[in-house]
């Protein structure tokens, strides 16, 4: 362990905690952290590190993975997609293709790509074929696809843009008052882009402690601190643990390409809802690498999937952060990485397949150690 | 007219006929030039084994076919002799089954049979048996490899996953990884390159030098799956648990670039020229001096100890905490951020 690391550590322990506190991440990164540094079983008992609506994959709605499905399928179009896309479940009978990889399976052809620009390369590769690149994520995904739409795209390139905006889910869950936790901790990488200061709304109008974290467990254990303190003291700020990369006013030139490329919409969370000005739709000037645009039976109403989650799964309320993974009914159950029902269990960055690769199984359990 | 390596594998070179004959003359046993391999023979005859015969057969389907480090033809000699050496056992004999795509060019193949041909020599084992088959254009991957090794067990050697005790230490003989990042490097995909060099290689060296001493209880080399998987096997099997330390486990910093990229764990990804050894605690350190003092060994490390209080993989972070490897569910795909 670094010293850094210890001094944080020391620090916390040595608060004085009369009760249970809980503190709520929304970026998959940190969830990923954290369990990977296994930061959970460092803390004292009384703090509780939640998973909030951070998983891309997991909040990606139904329709559009479905259309995306479709159109690998029935247009043979070669379709790209962020690796852990491809074992998303849709909602379908067993009969049909419930993934892009069981779509693959069936022969379909789909890519993995671990970057946008892999989806251009491609393209390239392939004058003769119609190549669509499924690029859904947040901010921080959405950022380099803006850069692409700002080059010389090939013609055979479309784009089925599935981008969400990261704040207003967690402005969702503050507004409604439901929810269960005592601070947040902002989400570091979408502050480099965004800026620190988009998370202001947090501290100033409700009152809730934050801190913006990167991603060694030696940023986030200084954001613990910070969360747990303000908590303490009855203050709210939001202090900056990532100062060096986030700035207070973000990326201008990202957020400039951003702007150029897409609207801000009112979009679909999968099992949570429209979110007013949440999603990323692509400028007019650039429809001629719209996908939807491209193939446009795909998007009739008829042609759609309705978006519901599957019976008993509670993903909508991991993600909201309203329950642990393990307090859903199908977690270990019904619903494991081998079996997926819920779009949480799939993705690395989803709160339920992170809980289960680092072996909590049953439900409930301890998150912290082996037996 | 002899068979040229300019030209390209034709269907007809499977058929059994005079141009699959010359092939074999001209390309194939050169390249595998030992006495035993009588190509006029239908079966090869072995001289009378000393000590237990052992046995092993593998598949090899890499892509791409070379790759910095080695090729589908040293991998297909490394992978087999290997699953005989941490069995305790001295290989000495190969056959070899040969899938060649329609189209494929001969050059390559004589590249990867002579690649085989010298990795066999280096470890002085023998191809004394083989079969030649051509599939039509787009049926495999340009070659698939399979062989089958045979070894003899030296007198006393007992080996298992049986004999694991608690308390007994878990050793790696190098970094970890290596093999499964430099080919997905040189598959060049997702806009990666590097220079890593994969790891594969004879580990007869490393599982000889363990000979003789009485607290190795059991060997593996983590191919597929990698550290945490036949961790997880040994589990499985035992009952007992594993604690494995995260900063004694070597892992090179290439390894672990590639992993902070693309959200890989290092402990799931294959070598192809390690091993993992069970040892009693007493002669874990001699086991790890032993190993030390070979140049295949200058990075081994004790990583990690059997436990009995619990029964799965649990590793100790570098910051203290604990994490649980669990077994590995598919095969791991690049993040989306």
């Amino acid at each position: 362990m670094t010293a850094e690391a210890r001094h944080w550590l020391d620090l916390i322990h040595g608060l004085p905690l009369d009760r249970t506190l809980k503190i709520m991440n929304v970026c998959g990164g940190h969830e990923r952290s954290i369990s990977l540094a296994g930061l959970r079983t460092l803390l004292p008992r009384k703090i509780e590190i939640i998973p909030g609506p951070g998983c891309p994959v997991c909040i990606c709605p139904e329709e559009d993975l479905y259309q995306a499905m479709r159109l690998a399928l029935d247009e043979h179009v070669l379709l790209v997609a962020f690796g852990d896309m491809l074992r998303v479940p849709v909602n379908l009978p067993r009969s049909q293709p419930r993934s892009l990889d069981a779509a693959r399976a069936a022969g379909a052809d789909i890519r993995p790509i671990a970057s946008p620009m892999d989806a251009v390369a491609i393209a390239r590769q392939h004058p003769e074929r119609d190549v669509v690149f499924f690029a859904a994520g947040f901010e921080t995904t959405m950022a380099p696809v803006a850069a692409l739409l700002g080059q010389n795209l090939p013609d055979n390139l479309s784009l089925l843009i599935s981008g969400r905006l990261t704040w207003p889910a967690v402005a969702m869950l503050l507004e409604s008052e439901k929810y269960a936790f005592d601070a947040l901790i902002a989400p570091g990488h979408v502050a480099t882009i965004m800026g620190a200061e988009e998370w202001q709304f947090v501290t100033q109008r409700h009152a809730l402690p934050a801190a913006v974290a990167g991603f060694t467990p030696e940023s986030l254990l200084a954001a613990i601190y910070s969360c747990l303190r303000q908590t303490l003291e009855g203050r709210s700020f939001l202090d900056n643990c990532y100062a060096e990369v986030a700035l207070p006013e973000g990326n201008p030139t990202a957020q400039r390409l951003l702007k150029n490329a897409f609207d801000v919409v009112d979009a679909n969370w999968r099992g949570i809802g429209t979110l007013q000005s949440s999603g990323f739709n692509l400028k007019e000037v650039h429809v001629s690498h719209d996908a939807r645009d491209r193939f446009p039976d795909h998007t009739r109403a008829s042609r759609r999937r309705a978006g519901e989650m599957p019976p008993g799964c509670a993903c909508a309320n991991v993600v909201m952060g309203q329950i642990y993974p393990n307090q859903c009914p199908l977690y270990g159950r019904g619903c494991t990485p081998r079996n997926p029902v819920g779009p949480c269990m799939v993705s690395d960055e989803g709160a339920c397949r992170i809980w289960w690769a680092n072996g909590v199984h049953s439900q409930r359990e301890a998150p912290i150690c082996p037996e | 007219m002899a068979t040229s390596e300019e030209g390209l594998i034709e269907l007809c070179h499977g058929n059994g006929g005079w141009l699959m004959h010359e092939l074999i003359e001209d390309i194939i046993r050169p390249a595998l030039a030992n006495p035993m391999l009588d190509t006029q023979l239908d079966a090869a005859k072995l001289p009378a084994l000393e000590g237990l015969p052992v046995i092993t057969t593998d598949g090899f389907t890499v892509q791409p076919l070379e790759f910095p480090g080695g090729d589908i033809g040293s991998l297909a000699v490394h992978g087999t002799i290997n699953d005989l050496a941490v069995s305790g056992a001295v290989p000495l004999y190969l056959t070899l089954n040969l899938f060649i795509e329609e189209g494929f060019e001969i050059s390559r193949l004589a590249r990867l049979i002579k690649s085989l041909g010298q990795a066999a020599d280096s470890t002085g084992v023998v191809v004394v048996a083989g079969d030649t088959k051509v599939l039509p254009r787009g049926q495999c991957g340009g070659i698939y490899l399979a062989t089958t090794g045979i070894g003899t067990l030296a007198p006393g050697t007992n080996l298992g996953m049986g004999f694991v005790q608690p308390g007994d230490k878990v050793l790696v003989s190098g970094p970890i990884g290596d093999h499964g990042t430099a080919v997905m490097l040189a598959r060049e995909q997702f806009g990666l390159s590097g220079t890593l060099l994969s790891d594969s290689a004879s580990v007869l060296p490393l599982t000889l030098a363990l000979q003789g001493l009485d607290g190795i209880r059991f060997m593996r080399d983590p191919t597929r799956g990698g550290l945490a998987t036949v961790a997880y096997e040994l589990c499985r099997a035992t009952g007992l648990g594993i604690n494995l330390w995260q900063e004694a486990i070597p892992v090179s910093d290439q390894v672990r670039g590639v992993c902070d990229l693309l959200g890989y764990d290092p402990y799931y990804l294959a070598c192809e020229g390690r091993v993992m050894a069970i040892v009693s605690m007493s002669d874990a350190p001699s086991a790890l001096k032993r190993w030390q003092a070979l140049p295949a060994g200058s990075h081994a490390a004790i990583v990690g100890e059997i436990q009995s209080n619990h029964s799965r993989v649990v590793l100790t972070t570098d910051y203290g905490g604990e994490r649980i490897l669990e077994e590995l569910e598919d095969d791991p795909l690049p993040r989306i951020c």
